[in-house]
């Protein structure tokens, strides 16, 4: 009995000091706080049909505001356009929605979209062409009418032709002002290759060789209903959006769309050096060599490896030891990535200029160290943690969860593959993290891109490898000249 | 109110009615879906009802900004911003009680340090060396108790996304979203940062921030042009300096002088959270004043004396840089809740939004004398400030050539008034964007907050749309008189430097 209750005052002793402690000490650590209760969530999947000429449609219903998106895609791109014509899709891209159709000129749509405080906007990227409309619900008719017309009857005339183009003479003149835009740009040439189309450099004369009737064949060739997506999301129903694309989209006939055969990209990385003197206080770096092939079998270990790498925000391993314990870096990013045929390897960071040739071994090192050593417990548990808990922010909002499934189904990925996602990030083991470190990135062969102030950094570049000079003045004046 | 046609009249007439509506429904809406609640030690909650995806976004705001700073101190209230990611006693130490007393000198030989460097051509060489040694191996041995970034890592793990803050001349933000079950997990690391922040690792911070400003303004040739030009469009009051602070003051700002300035402006009564998502008001309230309301309520932050001096004469600046040219043209306006904030925004959207505004269709699409001409108001909001425009000249063409062109718009609008089709057009937009701003949680947590912080009333926000509804072509004219004036005008050219 006595020892029950000098037992039940050490309790109350015990609880105190507890009390004391929590009180002295404020809250508990947040890692003590109990496991959250598991979300329940479905997330909605779109409606997909095919209209009768064969365009392909997403639909998702969203009540909650009077707005609705219409969100289309199609295959094409710069991929397919001849070498001698840089730039094309992007021009068509462009003036497909400010040249105008057959019964209206762009300035006629101009007006009346913006009248009603409504958008569409197209542009045409590597593989894809993307043309995106926003309205409120009670201009859904009369805007996807507006649509349907610049997606099937462009009528590219030639005043926003010579605009487009003026326009894009100006970027190419601006586009070596910023530092790191002109690392990327000087990059992409060397990883990819000057002679492919994901590393040639649209000129002011690859610009001026291109005419009207380049954007017209470029139009006729790929715009055809069965390769075209539509996804409709927003305050409207699936019976008023299936009706009125119907009705809009009937005039476009069915045709077979081929593709010119790509260039295959092979590896043109070596492990030189290249520099670019621009009189700016940093030394501004990209680095890497080819990445992999979408769809690769190994991508969720290389999420895995990207994200403890150089993806994960702070505690991503490039961002702690760079910015966070040394300062040498505002940002670094990088990982493997992956594209239609190959993607890139690459990191990227603006570098403190007198740290620079030590950063840039730091970097290396780090590169290394994840394919030498198995990463730590914590590392992968925060990664898998991370990828499985922010998973339901892709499904913030209805039109975001559209396009999204729109994409997948382009770029040919699996139907389920956000439905098995979770399960296959799961799997990845810490071999699997190392393995895919040492297949996809090799440091011996990772070109340096680096722009900057030679005189500014810590040692000379050849300290630390084979250097070749990259003339930005030259390339600028050749630029230059051709636009005179 | 003229009107050419009678076609283009009731076409008018249908799009207002309906606009009347959605402006009706949407404010009805917000107004159900908008909680509010005031903790005793003067934190203003707001709460948002957005049960679509199981997430939501939080921000809050310290009412404190580069326009609280003084000179020696410029960029402080950013360089705290990002200490406030470096933890507590708690988050990011393995042993706070051992790594304290080393913290302490730290502290010690950082100030002296920065004492000394500041005496420049006068400075103990030997002695700056000594220090340098001493402060590396003293942050060597503190590193040996640190948690590495560890509330990104506990956010991580959580499966937070956006983690991030940011600084302005009028506030600091702090920006995390977060899947639904985990509120009190916000609210619990919140209130340590707030309440208990640790400013480990001040030094490399310092060097980040230097970096930083490298990266997004000495590298940038439109950030460098309007550093320079908000320099000279404000001579005394501090909007004139730039929020990411001057680099000789980053370098000599010390831990002290963080931590005090922190203790002055980050207390509950100068802050408002805001909460966007799937959060029901019934669990959420008890459980952010369980956290929240330990905080103790601080004293009222200093009041900004300094009122910028009515401009007496034109201001033109030049920057030269290794870049294509750029203009910048400003003009003091008087800032919201004055109606001129609304006018100036009719103005900016009549002249520059779109493809159908005045500049574009002159400057950009016509006479193509530049690629790109915007307007703006700014730097910030909680004290009178600038319309601004900002254009690309396109090559050959020059800023002086822009800068006529724009001038002769502004002219034209003190004697001939705007058409009712392209007020109404700015109206449409206006009411659309409203729309439009409800449909991110981030977006329109952003929005209320500020209404809340600068003004003490989110509501406001509904009442801004009133505002640029009054709007008539009259008020444009006088606007214009008012403000669009050479005596009142900073002009900023960047121009390619000779090699």
């Amino acid at each position: 009995m006595k020892s029950f209750k000098s037992l039940k005052y050490i309790t109350i002793i015990v609880l105190g000091l507890i009390l004391l402690h929590a009180l002295a000490f404020g809250q508990r650590h947040p890692r003590e706080l109990p496991p959250p209760e598991p979300l329940k969530f479905k997330p909605p999947k779109p409606v997909e049909f095919t209209l009768k000429n064969g365009v392909h449609v997403f639909y998702l219903e969203d009540r909650e505001l009077p707005l609705v998106y219409i969100t289309g895609m199609l295959k094409c791109g710069s991929l397919y356009e001849p070498a001698e014509k840089t730039g094309l899709a992007s021009l068509a891209g462009t003036v497909l929605r400010t040249g105008g159709t057959k019964t209206k000129t762009g300035d006629e749509i101009n007006e009346e979209l913006e009248f009603l405080g409504a958008t569409i906007e197209s542009f045409i990227s590597s593989e894809f062409a993307s043309i995106s409309a926003n309205c409120l619900k009670k201009d859904f008719k009369k805007v996807l009418e507006l649509y349907a017309d610049i997606v099937m009857n462009p009528e590219f005339r030639q005043d926003k032709i010579d605009l487009a183009k003026n326009q894009s003479k100006e970027s190419i003149r601006r586009r070596w002002d910023m530092p790191m835009q002109a690392a990327s740009v000087l990059f992409y040439e060397k990883a990819y290759g000057a002679d492919h189309p994901l590393g040639r450099r649209v000129t002011p004369k690859s610009l001026s060789l291109i005419t009207r009737q380049d954007l017209v064949d470029f139009h006729k060739k790929y715009f055809a209903p069965n390769s075209m997506s539509i996804g409709i999301c927003g305050d409207v129903s699936l019976v008023e959006a299936k009706i009125t694309l119907e009705n809009v989209l009937k005039a476009w006939k069915k045709k077979e769309v081929k593709f010119p055969e790509v260039p295959a990209l092979t590896e043109k990385a070596d492990g030189t050096i290249y520099y670019a003197y621009k009189d700016t206080p940093q030394a501004n770096i990209y680095l890497g060599h080819l990445g992999v092939r979408r769809l690769n079998p190994d991508m969720y270990k290389i999420d895995i490896m990207n994200y403890i790498l150089g993806g994960g925000g702070f505690t991503a391993r490039l961002m702690k030891e760079l910015r966070s314990n040394r300062g040498l870096t505002y940002g670094i990013y990088g990982g493997v990535f992956d594209g239609k045929d190959r993607g890139l390897f690459l990191i990227s960071s603006p570098l403190k200029a007198d740290k620079a040739v030590e950063a840039l071994g730091l970097i290396k090192d780090i590169v290394k160290g994840i394919q030498e050593n198995p990463v730590t417990d914590e590392e992968i548990s925060e990664a898998k943690n991370y990828t499985i808990n922010s998973f339901v922010f892709n499904y913030q909002t209805k039109n975001q969860i559209l396009t999204q499934y729109m994409r997948l189904k382009l770029m040919d990925y699996p139907g389920d593959f956000l439905e098995r996602y979770i399960d296959n990030i799961r799997k990845v083991a810490k071999e699997d993290v190392q393995a895919a470190a040492k297949k996809y990135m090799d440091t011996e062969k990772m070109i340096f891109l680096v722009v900057g102030d030679e005189k500014r950094f810590d040692k000379l570049l050849s300290a630390f490898g084979k250097v070749t000079t990259v003339d930005l003045a030259k390339i600028m004046a050749e630029e230059r000249g051709e636009q005179k | 109110m003229k009107i050419d046609k009678k076609i283009t009249k009731s076409f008018f007439l249908v799009a207002i009615l309906l606009l009347v509506t959605c402006a009706f429904l949407f404010a009805q809406s917000l107004e159900d879906k908008v909680h509010i609640k005031k903790l005793n030690n003067g934190l203003t909650v707001i709460l948002v009802e957005r049960h679509g995806a199981p997430v939501f976004s939080t921000l809050y705001g310290f009412k404190v900004g580069s326009v609280d700073e003084q000179p020696g101190i410029t960029g402080i209230s950013h360089l705290f911003e990002h200490m406030a990611f470096k933890g507590t006693p708690k988050i990011g130490t393995s042993d706070f009680e051992k790594e304290k007393p080393i913290m302490d000198e730290v502290n010690r030989v950082g100030r002296e340090l920065s004492l000394e460097l500041l005496k420049s051509d006068q400075a103990d060489q030997e002695k700056i060396k000594k220090l340098k040694e001493e402060l590396a191996s003293l942050e060597k041995e503190q590193k040996k108790y640190i948690v590495k970034d560890e509330i990104d890592q506990i956010y991580s793990n959580a499966g937070g996304v956006g983690l991030n803050a940011g600084t302005g001349t009028d506030l600091t933000q702090y920006v995390i979203s977060l899947p639904s079950n985990r509120l009190e997990l916000f609210c619990l690391m919140e209130l340590e940062r707030i309440k208990n922040a640790v400013l480990r690792e001040f030094y490399t911070e310092r060097s980040v921030v230097q970096e930083e400003r490298k990266q997004t303004t000495e590298a940038v040739p439109m950030r460098m042009l309007n550093e320079l030009f908000m320099g000279a469009a404000f001579i005394a009051h501090p909007y004139k300096n730039p929020v990411v602070g001057w680099s000789s003051d980053i370098n000599s700002v010390t831990l002290e002088e963080a931590a005090a300035y922190k203790k002055k402006y980050y207390t509950p009564n100068n802050c408002v959270l805001a909460i966007v998502g799937d959060v029901w008001p019934e669990k959420a309230f008890p459980l952010i004043e369980k956290y929240f309301g330990e905080i103790p309520r601080g004293e009222d932050p200093p009041v900004l004396r300094t009122v910028e001096p009515a401009q007496i004469g034109e201001r033109r600046v030049k920057l030269e840089f290794a870049a294509e040219p750029l203009l910048l043209m400003g003009f003091h306006k008087q800032t919201f809740p004055n109606k001129d904030d609304a006018t100036g925004s009719t103005v900016a959207y009549v002249l520059t939004m779109g493809r159908t505004s005045r500049l574009y269709k002159d400057l950009v699409r016509d006479k193509q004398i530049a690629v790109s001409v915007s307007a703006y108001s700014g730097p910030g909001t909680r004290y009178d400030n600038l319309l601004t425009f900002s254009a690309m000249p396109r090559f050959p063409h020059t800023n002086e050539e822009v800068e006529k062109a724009i001038w002769e718009h502004l002219e034209k609008l003190k004697s001939e008034p705007v058409t009712e089709q392209e007020l109404q057009k700015v109206k449409n937009n206006i009411e659309a964007s409203y729309i439009r701003q409800m449909s991110s949680n981030m977006g329109l947590a952003m929005t209320l907050l500020r209404y809340q912080l600068f003004y003490g009333d989110w509501k406001l926000y509904l009442k801004t749309k009133e505002m640029y509804n009054a709007v008539t072509p009259d008020d444009i004219i006088q606007f214009a008189k008012k403000y669009f004036t050479v005596e009142n005008s900073t002009v900023a050219y960047l121009v390619r430097k000779a090699k």
